[in-house]
């Protein structure tokens, strides 16, 4: 897991930041922030991997669907959905084995 | 309570302040980042939302921090302290009128949707940035956006009829300067001056945007020639011969070679250029003769022509020049031996004419700080990005890359050219705005734009620190 960890913010600190991978996200328009995005998902990522699940941070992970649409506009090739995927793994194991509570919210747009 | 939680009972349902979404909402992709991170994220969905929210910051004095998609590359986008307001939720296209030439779109309309809506009925927002597909409507209208079909449409302030904002003031006033029509006198040209002030002068929350029919055909040649002085002079010819160049992009050899090796592409040695021309279908076989012409009689070692853009687009024409930004990355990783290079993208322009000397000085200039730059532009209005790569957590390298940064822009003013073509100033381009102002003899005009900000922003609440500095106020 320790090891887990550390690929994860290894490779969340490759992201730019560029979002050139947003509009590829059929989640993203849905939800209320940017978290709802693969670039949100990619830092929400990080801040588990680093031992912080914020509410937000859980529903960024939780709300993807892993569905990989985004990986092909990445400049630098990140696969969002395994980082979304491993954080869910990581987020288990901050809670003991137990699954986290988090709460994703739809907004009605579109 | 803090400003957050007042802001929590003045906008409900609108106001986070969860750390790992701040966090989020403090990056961009310059690099620069917030020093104090802001105690909230606020997400306006109406006009009425954004004057509370510009009321209650304006009595307490709260730093505001508007942010589209956050794809700025000057620093225009990261806040300090206060609270970050996301335009994101106003997406909604108000109006379009194809019978009067204008859309009017709300600030979180991204410029790609915008585009689909568009060109399903034959018309587009013309202005291109490289972020376009992410890019938002307030964003571009605040960062004075540019982009690959500049030459032909020129940039965002070519392209905003009107604006509705809000400033700074006790009630949060609305203002909605400039027209519906093109021609339009009235008293000072107000939404052009927001046009490109980086947030700093008011919250834009609409812009009213002229839109043009999609061009019938774009026949596009991608050449590559033995030297830099050969492409321009190609350039010049198609100029002279009154072609209306849509799209003129240029790398120089050593971009090429390392956006190809990246890419895995196999591709002609030479300097690349990708040049396209709006006409109707009727002349793209004739419109193609002249450009592969041009190209042939200035020595191309290689060149081939697509019927269309999207013709282009598919035989991977614009794969090159899409590469610059990872390419960099790529190169940065290998030559400088570390996981996450920071690169930098400078945004100068000169005239056209002069584009192949500034190309050389850059290539000079870069050599001697020992630093591997790579260069691509748009040859057509004379933009230059010049990219390099460096290691943020070597202080003496990023030193260096901030005195290379400096010496860029003075290259381009020396050339009659000025320190930012279309990324703005933010926070990393003031001193070259200084020094730009300075070379031309019109040091006065920094302190009429610091007068103009007290006059929007008395209290210095938006976007505090870019463009220009509040002095006391702040």
């Amino acid at each position: 897991m320790e090891e887990l960890a550390r690929r994860v913010s290894e490779l969340a600190s490759r992201c730019l930041g560029c979002g050139f991978c947003e509009p590829a996200c059929p989640v993203l328009r849905h939800g209320p922030h940017r978290g709802y995005g693969p670039r949100g998902r990619v830092a929400a990522a990080a801040a588990i991997a680093s031992g912080r699940p914020t509410r937000e941070a859980l529903a960024s992970v939780y709300s993807c669907l892993l569905c990989r649409a985004c990986v092909s506009s990445c400049p630098v090739g990140l696969d969002v959905a395994w980082l979304s995927r491993a954080a869910r793994s990581l987020a288990l194991r901050l809670g003991g084995g137990r699954a986290p509570v988090f709460q994703v919210e739809a907004r009605g747009r579109r | 309570m803090g400003a957050a939680g007042e802001l929590e009972a003045i906008l409900p349902g609108r106001v986070y302040r969860d750390e790992y979404l701040v966090a989020l909402y403090s990056r961009e992709p310059s690099g620069a980042r917030a020093g104090r991170l802001p105690s909230a994220v606020v997400f306006p969905e109406s006009l009425e939302d954004v004057r509370r929210l510009v009321r209650y910051a304006y009595r307490r004095r709260v730093p505001l921090y508007p942010q589209g998609s956050a794809t700025s590359l000057s620093g225009s986008a990261v806040p300090e302290d206060g609270v970050v307001v996301s335009m994101e939720r106003m997406d909604r296209v108000r109006r379009v009128s194809l019978a009067d030439g204008y859309v009017e779109a709300e600030a979180g309309v991204r410029l790609g949707e915008l585009n689909a809506l568009l060109a399903a009925r034959g018309y587009m927002f013309p202005v291109d940035p490289a972020s376009q597909a992410v890019a938002t409507v307030g964003g571009a209208v605040n960062s004075g956006a540019g982009g690959m079909r500049g030459a032909r449409y020129g940039t965002m302030r070519d392209w905003v009829l009107g604006l509705e904002a809000v400033v700074a003031d006790e009630e949060a006033s609305v203002i909605r300067p400039g027209c519906l029509t093109v021609k339009c006198r009235q008293g000072y040209d107000v939404a052009r001056l927001i046009v490109g002030s980086e947030g700093t002068l008011a919250v834009v929350v609409s812009a009213v945007l002229r839109v043009t029919p999609l061009p019938e055909a774009s026949p596009t040649v991608l050449a590559f020639f033995p030297s830099l002085r050969d492409l321009a002079e190609a350039v010049v010819e198609l100029r002279e011969r009154g072609l209306p160049l849509l799209i003129a992009e240029f790398m120089d050899e050593e971009t090429v070679s390392a956006a190809a090796e990246f890419l895995g592409m196999k591709v002609p040695r030479g300097h690349m250029l990708l040049a396209s021309v709006e006409t109707c279908r009727e002349a793209v076989k004739r419109m193609t003769e002249t450009l592969l012409g041009a190209a042939r009689r200035h020595r191309a070692v290689y060149a081939d022509a697509a019927p269309g853009l999207r013709e282009a687009e598919e035989r991977g024409f614009l794969r090159l020049r899409r590469s610059l930004f990872p390419a960099q990355l790529h190169v940065s990783r290998r030559v400088l031996g570390v996981e996450n290079p920071l690169v930098y993208v400078e945004d100068v322009a000169v005239p056209p004419s002069r584009l192949p000397e500034a190309v050389e000085e850059v290539r000079r200039v870069s050599a001697e700080m020992g630093l591997r730059v790579l260069m691509g532009g748009h040859v057509g209005d004379g933009n230059l990005h010049p990219a390099v790569g460096f290691d943020p957590g070597d202080p003496g390298q990023a030193r260096r890359v901030h005195e290379w940064f400096h010496e860029v822009m003075r290259i381009a003013v020396e050339l009659g050219g000025t320190v930012s073509a279309e990324h703005g100033i933010g926070l990393l381009k003031k001193q070259g705005l200084r020094m730009e102002l300075e070379a031309r003899g019109s040091p006065r005009l920094l302190e009429l734009m610091a007068a103009l900000k007290r006059v929007f922003d008395p209290r210095c609440i938006l976007n505090p620190g870019k463009v220009v500095d509040c002095g006391g106020a702040g």
